[in-house]
């Protein structure tokens, strides 16, 4: 039974990348609009030093990712009800939190694919050593926090399941997020009441861990701890989005909303 | 409502006095027992795949802005109706009649206002992860699949959220594909498919599971002539095959071909419902006048409607002329009388026929309309 689950979140998630691939939007996400991005802000940041690249990429690659996963969990819905496919996922065995896990898949390797062609760009255009100090654990907190960064983004898609209209919300949550998990700035700017909220949101904690690997700062027993946080945060955010999602399905079929355009 | 007592012929002999027996008493004591299993061994005993009881479905919406009034919308109203399993069961009615919101209640899509259903023994409230696996649906129209993958990897994706095994799927798709005629279009992107096309790989979609009951709502809605006959041979095919089948339409032929038993719906509620056969004889006193008229206006509609011996008329707009076809018993003899209320009309052709399943539909929602403005004018 596990495994036809995983059969099917795998099913979701490549065809969400086939239905990305094939789409002309695809090359200018993937390649044109980071070289954008990169040679605006490679451009400005050419005299504050070397090392400095890689505290941008991070940075920026999480809010990246953040955004991508949002209006990608939200777009993952909307583009089911558009094409008329909501009603018959609802209707198979598979829980719609899976298909919509699965979709997240597709999107995040989209938006990881996009991060790697700006820092290759970085690399081979502006010359800058993208060198990650400590790379096995940035690559194991980058695994583990992009699991926990789509349960985060999960616990959101119920909302859009339950009528189109809730999507025009989808901007505002954009950057709240930003700001609270310190991706553009420390934290320790904001008021002393916001941080609690921060401490339950899991791409805090990614990206925390991810710029001391950049860094060469993290230590063996920040990693273990910090990362089981994230990873428990993570099973929260699925049982939650689980819950709301049975509820919101229920919902849907009293409103009849699934069918709706 | 009309209906046929063929299937409740008292029985003959001892065996078939147990059989009667068993499968018209017991189900009746079980049914009043209450509990899921006790029900789902009452339909077994019934042979029946649908069990559908007073099922009643409002939508509720808000109007205005300031002022929000709630409306409401009694979509479908207290229906029952039953379908044996392997049968080929069919519900008939015009745009908005209730035939979606039915299927939509049926296939777990949409909760019902009040009243019960059971599919295969499951309540389609209750019974819902149970249930799923063991249907099938499709809705006409072009919506519904995957316009940029090509109908072989649509189909692989609908097999992988319905959890079907990898080697069942390596040779049940391609058989699939065979089946409904696109094994040779089948790695092409769906966006360059004609709608029959995308209407057989619905088909092909909603078999991957192998259900046991199908749904199919309105399939050959919008589809030219061999498109359509196309996906009919298809459904011929699943009858064949003894699964058990509800279809929807507005086409009086399909139903006619298909169907062992039909459902006329109106409004909401049944009508009627009976065999193709029997349906028919509610316009058996009748005969049918077409007449082909230019310049038909509603004032020569309002005075045939006015005549006494003519039942029913409709009118289909064709590009150069009107068809008026008109019910009535006096058939030829009524003719001249017809003509006569077209005063200032052109009439190019007349034909006085048979009635078809068509007329007896529209008798029956018709007839229905007639009476509920009377009951409304008396009131």
């Amino acid at each position: 039974m596990f495994l036809k689950y995983l059969y099917a979140i795998f099913a979701a998630f490549k065809m969400n990348f086939l239905s990305l691939v094939v789409d002309g939007f695809f090359i200018f996400a993937t390649l044109l609009m980071p070289l954008i991005y990169a040679l605006i802000a490679f451009g400005i940041l050419r005299d504050k030093g070397a090392h400095y690249g890689i505290f941008v990429a991070v940075g920026s690659g999480l809010a990246g990712l953040w955004t991508t996963l949002l209006f990608g969990s939200g777009n993952a819905i909307t583009g089911e009800r558009w094409s008329g496919t909501l009603e018959l996922i609802a209707a198979t065995p598979t829980p719609m939190w899976m298909i919509v896990f699965g979709k997240s898949l597709g999107v995040i390797l989209q938006s990881l694919l996009s991060m790697v062609a700006s820092y290759l760009l970085g690399w081979l255009v502006f010359g800058y050593p993208l060198g990650i100090a400590q790379p096995l654990e940035f690559f194991l907190v980058l695994f583990i926090g992009l699991l926990s960064f789509i349960a985060f983004g999960l616990m959101l898609a119920p909302l859009f399941l339950l009528n189109p209209q809730v999507q025009q919300f989808q901007n505002a949550l954009e950057y709240p997020v930003y700001i609270l998990c310190g991706f553009l700035f420390p934290i320790a700017l904001l008021p002393f009441w916001t941080t609690p909220l921060s401490y339950i949101l899991s791409p805090y904690w990614t990206a925390r861990l991810l710029q001391a690997a950049a860094g060469g700062t993290l230590a063996w027993e920040q990693l273990v701890n910090e990362s089981i946080y994230i990873l428990a945060l993570g099973g929260v955010y699925i049982l939650i989005a689980s819950v709301l999602f049975r509820i919101v399905l229920k919902k849907a079929r009293v409103d009849a909303t699934l069918g709706l355009q | 409502m009309f209906c046929s007592d063929e299937f409740i012929r008292p029985p003959r002999g001892t065996i078939e006095a147990m059989s009667f027996i068993a499968r018209y008493y017991a189900p009746s004591i079980f049914m009043r027992c209450g509990c899921d299993a006790k029900r789902r061994m009452a339909n077994f005993l019934m042979n029946n795949a649908i069990q559908v009881t007073n099922l009643r479905r409002v939508y509720k919406s808000y109007v205005g802005v300031f002022r929000r009034k709630l409306k409401e919308v009694e979509a479908v109203k207290g229906i029952s109706f039953e379908v044996a399993a392997g049968e080929l069961f069919g519900i008939l009615g015009p745009n908005g009649a209730g035939k979606t919101t039915t299927v939509k209640m049926l296939t777990t899509l949409l909760l019902p206002t009040s009243g019960t259903a059971t599919i295969l023994g499951h309540d389609v409230v209750r019974d819902v992860s149970a249930l799923r696996p063991r249907i099938g649906f499709i809705f006409g129209g072009e919506r519904g699949l995957y316009w940029r993958l090509s109908g072989m990897d649509n189909l692989k994706y609908f097999s992988s959220l319905y959890q079907i095994d990898p080697a069942v799927q390596a040779k049940r798709i391609p058989y699939l594909l065979e089946l409904v005629g696109l094994k040779e279009r089948a790695n092409e992107k769906v966006e360059g498919y004609s709608r029959g096309m995308k209407q057989r790989l619905h088909i092909a979609r909603t078999l991957l599971n192998d259900p046991e009951v199908m749904f199919l709502d309105e399939p050959s809605i919008g589809l030219d002539p061999v498109a359509a006959r196309d996906i009919r041979r298809v459904v011929r095919d699943l009858r064949d095959e003894k699964k058990t089948i509800l279809l929807t339409t507005h086409y009086m032929f399909e139903a006619d071909e298909l169907c062992k038993r039909i459902a006329v719906i109106n409004k909401g509620e049944i009508v009627a419902l009976d065999t193709p056969a029997n349906l028919k004889r509610v316009v058996q006193d009748l005969s049918v006048v077409e007449l082909e008229v230019k310049m038909f206006t509603p004032d020569a509609l309002e005075r045939l409607k006015g005549l006494p011996f003519v039942d029913a008329v409709t009118v289909q707009e064709r590009e150069q002329n009107s068809l008026v076809i008109v019910q009535s018993p006096r058939g030829a003899e009524a003719v001249s009388e017809l003509l006569a209320q077209l005063n200032g009309a052109t009439v190019q052709k007349v034909t006085v026929r048979e009635p078809t399943l068509e007329d007896a539909y529209v008798r029956l929602v018709e007839g229905m309309d007639e009476t509920k403005k009377e009951g409304a004018g008396s009131k």
